[in-house]
């Protein structure tokens, strides 16, 4: 029997996308900062995976991965679900060189679906997300030219009235993620699908965010140090998932203990409810230091 | 006295447009299409002097171009040629010489348009009270409290009981409908609002409650209007002066009881006759 021949990475250039393609997603990035929460349009290329799954995201971290670059993927806060473990292993196959990491320290480039690290992010980070719909003028208006028109003229009027709409039916504005969000006073962006939790994080942040819609065919990006304001009345001020239980005291991490996290609600075998923090990396971080301190202590 | 809108020489060609157009319509021509190149000269040479607080009656029949004046006045059509000046307290507005932001926040703000048909006019997915608020949130309201008892308050005035404020206008009667329409073209204050046939399609006890309720608005707010209307009675009801338009031109214009009482044109003529 003839030995099995070791695979070789198939023959793509670095960063899988031929050099045009990323000098014309390089270029709508450019723009997309120039111009804090405006939808640049751009030609999402064909990916192997299927659109839907973060091929606008993955373009972009393809376009600004470099030999030097460490790259983490996260999905909902994991590293490990099958989505973001395939991506990262993507990359380091098709752009060799390239350091794989699940820490959020060590990252230079972040591709994220659904959340933003709690970990601050710092100046030299990337965060990159994986959009599906990236218009929040989508649920008013039909008409695609005239939700251009709408967002030259920064005329959100009607997303305010489905926030008052929300508020006369619901008394509380009832919309969980992908919260419309003002960028430097005006484009209004629809976030990519993160909780309400994270918008807070767009605000003057310290690192650039980008985001990616493949299908949709469209890049915006949230500038460092650029102000992010979600829609709300003077009087009814944006409020993020407060975790507190029947007792009104905040939830803390089953497995980390931390108390100012976003948390995910799991149920166990026999329906026990417990929960834990979303962001993995940062909760194991957060178990390791506690894990060290008793026996520094002891040492000292 | 200072005239809260002029218009002159107001024309609003559909088509290519030949030198012969506008000889070759009119009501002496006894139409508006061109023969020569099948352009329609919906309106042409419209002149118009609208004082504050009054109610100016525009008159005519179907396709004599009355709708296609207020849809120009209300940017909803780029007029041929023409000109307006819209004289709002201090400011005066060229109003066809406006950017497309300044013609946005005009209409949000200082103008208010009321059309026949209450689906052109509202939303009727969200409540009344979301109509109201929209404009509001347009014109950068966005206290949620103030804007509650501003739409409140207006949907009073209007006669909508409050406790429908947060249905849907879908629910409602034609006439309710048109009455929540009303209360959102006045929700910002304006000093013009546009009636666009507004108690066509109503029964005649809804209409006369329309009626009267335009009519309080006008005195106690001191609103001007154009009011476009077919029917006579309105005109009668409403308009201190009017203006009788036919095949795009106005005919006759002067004070309403004058031009029903002795009607110079013979159009009018027959018009009032036909009335009677």
């Amino acid at each position: 029997m003839r030995a099995r021949r070791k695979r070789r990475p198939a023959s793509y250039g670095f960063g899988f996308l031929d050099e045009n393609a990323k000098k014309e997603l390089r270029r709508a990035l450019m723009k997309a900062v120039a111009i804090p929460g405006y939808q640049v349009p751009y030609a999402s290329r064909e990916m192997p995976i299927a659109r839907g799954f973060g091929t606008g995201g993955l373009q972009i971290t393809l376009a600004l991965l470099g030999e030097d670059d460490t790259v983490k993927v996260i999905d909902q806060g994991s590293d490990e679900s099958v989505n973001a473990a395939n991506l990262r292993k993507f990359f380091a196959l098709v752009c060799l060189g390239v350091t794989e990491t699940t820490r959020t320290t060590d990252a230079t480039v972040i591709q994220t679906r659904h959340r933003i690290p709690e970990r601050r992010l710092r100046a030299d980070q990337i965060l990159v997300f994986q959009v599906p719909y990236p218009d929040p003028l989508v649920v008013v208006e039909a008409n695609a030219g005239k939700r251009r028109e709408m967002h030259g003229a920064a005329n959100y009027a009607r997303l305010w009235t489905k926030l008052y709409e929300d508020m006369v039916t619901f008394d509380e504005i009832t919309i969980s993620h992908r919260y419309p969000t003002r960028i430097a006073g005006h484009y209004v962006i629809d976030p990519s699908p993160i909780p309400r939790w994270d918008v807070p994080k767009l605000h003057m942040a310290d690192c650039l965010y980008l985001f990616g819609a493949g299908r949709e065919k469209r890049i915006y990006a949230v500038p460092p140090h650029t102000t992010a304001q979600p829609l709300s009345f003077s009087d009814v001020p944006f409020r993020v998932e407060d975790f507190t239980d029947e007792h009104g005291k905040r939830r803390a991490c089953a497995r980390c203990g931390a108390t100012g996290t976003f948390l995910d609600e799991l149920l166990a075998a026999d329906s026990v409810k417990s929960y834990h923090c979303s962001d993995i990396d940062f909760c194991t971080e957060t178990l390791k230091a506690t894990q060290c301190a008793p026996s520094s202590k002891s040492a000292a | 006295m200072r005239p809260i809108l002029e218009v002159s020489g107001l024309s609003r060609i559909y088509g290519p447009g030949c030198p012969r157009c506008i000889e070759a319509t009119g009501p002496d021509a006894e139409r508006n299409v061109c023969p020569h190149c099948g352009s329609i000269v919906a309106v042409h040479d419209v002149g118009l002097r609208l004082m504050p607080g009054e109610i100016l009656g525009i008159m005519g029949e179907s396709g004599s171009g009355k709708s296609t004046v207020v849809k120009l006045l209300n940017f909803d059509e780029t007029p041929t040629t023409g000109r307006a000046a819209f004289f709002d307290g201090e400011r005066t507005w060229d109003l066809f010489g406006l950017n497309a932001a300044e013609k946005r926040w005009l209409r949000d703000n200082r103008m208010g348009t009321v059309y026949q048909n209450p689906h052109l006019g509202l939303n009727l997915d969200i409540s009344a009270g979301g109509n109201i608020a929209e404009r509001l949130l347009m014109s950068d309201v966005l206290s949620y409290g103030e804007i509650r008892e501003r739409a409140r308050d207006l949907l009073a005035r209007t006669q909508v009981p409050a406790i429908r404020m947060d249905e849907h206008p879908r629910r409602f009667s034609g006439g309710m409908q048109q009455r929540v329409q009303i209360a959102r073209a006045l929700v910002t204050n304006p000093p013009l609002l546009l009636l666009d046939e507004v108690t066509t399609g109503l029964d005649l006890s809804v209409q006369a409650r329309i009626l009267d309720l335009i009519l309080d608005l006008q005195e106690r707010l001191g609103i001007a209007m154009i009011a476009v209307t077919h029917d006579l009675g309105v005109i009668r009801l409403l308009a201190t002066r009017t203006v009788v338009m036919r095949y795009g031109r106005i005919v006759e214009g002067g004070l309403t009881d004058q031009i029903l009482e002795d009607p110079q044109h013979a159009y009018t003529q027959e018009l009032v006759a036909a009335a009677l």
